[in-house]
């Protein structure tokens, strides 16, 4: 959908937030961004973030059993008799396995965090906005995009009256 | 610092804190606007000096060879190994109470999170270089990594020592992408705080690209809780394995299967005696009264309490267990530790870890800051005397009658220990100017929940 002009607003809570969310979406507007200075709950959503719990189970796995594969490797390739301890000490391989399956599973997860929240870009068009610099401080911002212009003066309306202490329209 | 931190309404932030700003404000004005103090700068010179003079030891004994130290044919472990499982049972915790409070969803971690894993990456540090130094041959440390020397040589997977620099290798850097992911959105925040463009620049590059959106918070909120179930089983397994060191061995005192649980519980305790010194001095001196409030230090004494009830019972455990074996090398052992040479040490580390914390039995206590310092400095001698106590009483006293030896530690045995704890004061006054020591979006989160429960 084309949007003549976008309507920006900032609360000082989250209460009002989500009010002005709630009400944006029963009327039908288009919530282009939200941004908050913290996580709120009402941003969580399981499926969307399913994937990196995923990556991190699975680069844990994959990072435990090359660990152990290489020690079981490494012994038979240099045969040490330790107190004539076995070669295969699987129990003992089991322990630079588990703490690498920990290392291995969190380089993956910052690898899909960095995939799923589009990280490493410095330069967004979200940081033209002056409002998205405060939801790092202080405030939420609730970004809505208008079809019409009488649409856009609703949409105003409607983030001053849910409790939005600064709101702004932008032609888009 | 008034002797009673006051009581508030609100339970984990105080009223004077009214808003996210407020929040912001309040971590990062110390930070960004105002000069250190002259007490910084005095500690920070103090630190560096006493510093400079415990690497001036480690070169030195790098140089000439572990005969500087107080190790002998007996007690071949001595002051190193002490130092090390002290300082990687401090570094465990820090990491341990944040991922802990995360899943346990206490968020009231907001306020201590931050410079608890800061503790944990700069005690970790400081563990790293006793090892590596007790290899008497430092320069062949990286012989324990697997790489495909010409030799064709491989590290001993069955050695402890190898054992030992996967757990620290591995918790290190994993610490460190802990650390981060909770860290992002505060750069973020330092970054789009007017100040120096310099600074918002170094902040900018460390933020990556962190707009606080809901998508991003989504997936930084669902790795960090991932982590923190990852983390948990890696500090356990971390500890463990210092405790098999010692319990992977034949040794009487030493051949024990409560060793590993009773690592971690002691990781626990110590760290959490640093991070009350820690909080205190923070508060004290970064004026962070409305946000590190009595209900912390009372929630945090009475998990030292409860931690010193479970130190107590391991030692009586220590004790069961050798008289119910009847083994003579573990009741000799036994005996030796009540009254033997280091019978003061042994008594003054009961003292310490068992009996100075139930003072906090007593609720005003809690929140006394001389009480807390006090104990929470006996803890830390307490934690350090039963490391080095493991050491000299078992290998002082072995099987052999013709092997008894005792330990007494060199100049620079002591100036090794100093340098490292003053590199550990160093490395978090660096810390305190260029890292917020609060987690500045879960203070905000916990505020707004405070707020909601009051309204």
């Amino acid at each position: 959908m084309s949007h003549v002009a976008i309507a920006l607003a900032r609360f000082d809570d989250e209460s009002p937030f989500i009010r002005a969310r709630t009400r944006a979406h029963a009327e039908g507007f288009d919530i282009l961004g939200e941004w908050g200075p913290y996580a709120s709950d009402i941003f969580s959503d399981p499926d969307d973030t399913r994937p990196i719990v995923w990556t991190v189970a699975i680069t844990g796995i994959i990072g435990a059993v090359a660990m152990f594969a290489l020690a079981t490797f490494t012994t038979y390739a240099y045969p040490f008799n330790s107190g004539d301890r076995p070669l295969f000490s699987w129990q003992v391989f089991l322990i630079p396995a588990t703490e690498f399956l920990a290392l291995a599973g969190a380089i993956g997860g910052m690898i899909a965090l960095f995939l799923k929240a589009g990280l490493t870009r410095l330069n967004h068009p979200a940081f033209d906005l002056e409002e998205v610099a405060h939801a790092s401080r202080d405030s939420f911002v609730l970004v809505l995009g208008c079809d019409s212009g009488s649409r856009a003066n609703l949409a105003i309306d409607l983030l001053a009256q849910t409790g939005a202490f600064h709101t702004r329209l932008v032609e888009a | 610092m008034e002797a009673h931190v006051r009581d508030t309404g609100r339970r984990w932030t105080l009223p004077s804190v009214t808003g996210f700003d407020h929040v912001t404000e309040t971590v990062l004005t110390p930070l960004m606007d105002r000069r250190a103090s002259r007490n910084y700068w005095i500690a920070f010179g103090i630190s560096f000096v006493i510093a400079a003079i415990g690497f001036f030891a480690i070169g030195w004994s790098i140089t000439v060879g572990p005969g500087l130290w107080g190790n002998n044919t007996s007690v071949v472990w001595g002051f190193p190994i002490a130092n090390y499982v002290w300082w990687i049972g401090i570094g465990n915790a820090g990491t341990l109470i944040s991922s802990l409070l995360l899943l346990t969803r206490q968020h009231w971690r907001a306020s201590i999170n931050r410079f608890a894993e800061a503790m944990t990456l700069f005690a970790v540090s400081m563990a790293g270089i006793f090892p590596i130094l007790h290899l008497g041959r430092q320069t062949y440390f990286y012989w324990m990594a697997p790489y495909p020397s010409t030799m064709t040589i491989w590290p001993q997977w069955r050695s402890a020592l190898v054992w030992d620099f996967w757990a620290i290798l591995c918790y290190l850097l994993f610490s460190i992408l802990f650390f981060y992911v909770g860290l992002i959105p505060d750069l973020a925040a330092l970054r789009d705080r007017p100040g120096r463009t310099g600074w918002r620049k170094f902040y900018g590059f460390l933020a990556m690209g962190w707009q606080g959106s809901a998508k991003q918070w989504r997936a930084q909120e669902r790795l960090h809780r991932s982590l923190a179930v990852l983390a948990v089983p890696l500090v356990c397994s971390v500890h463990s394995i210092v405790g098999l060191d010692f319990a992977a061995s034949l040794t009487p005192g030493w051949i024990e299967s409560i060793f590993p649980p009773y690592f971690v519980v002691g990781a626990l305790f110590s760290g959490f005696a640093v991070v009350v010194l820690i909080a205190l001095v923070l508060r004290w001196a970064m004026q962070l009264d409305g946000i590190i409030v009595p209900a912390h230090f009372d929630a945090m004494a009475k998990i030292l309490l409860a931690a010193s009830v479970v130190m107590g019972a391991s030692y009586c455990s220590e004790w069961f267990t050798a008289a119910w074996s009847g083994e003579a090398a573990e009741l000799r052992i036994v005996d030796f530790e009540f009254n033997g040479a280091y019978r003061p040490l042994y008594l003054a580390m009961l003292a310490c870890n068992v009996l100075s914390p139930q003072l906090f039995w007593v609720p005003r206590l809690r929140t006394h800051v001389p009480t807390l310092i006090g104990v929470s400095l006996a803890v830390l001698i307490g934690m350090w005397l039963e490391r080095i106590l493991i050491i000299m009483e078992t290998l002082s006293t072995g099987y052999m009658p013709s092997f008894f030896r005792l330990y007494s530690a060199t100049f620079v045995d002591f100036a090794i220990l100093a340098g490292t704890l003053a590199a550990f004061v160093w490395l978090f006054l660096v810390f305190a100017r260029i890292i917020p020591v609060c987690s500045l979006y879960e203070t905000r989160k916990l505020l707004a929940s405070e707020r909601s429960a009051q309204s």
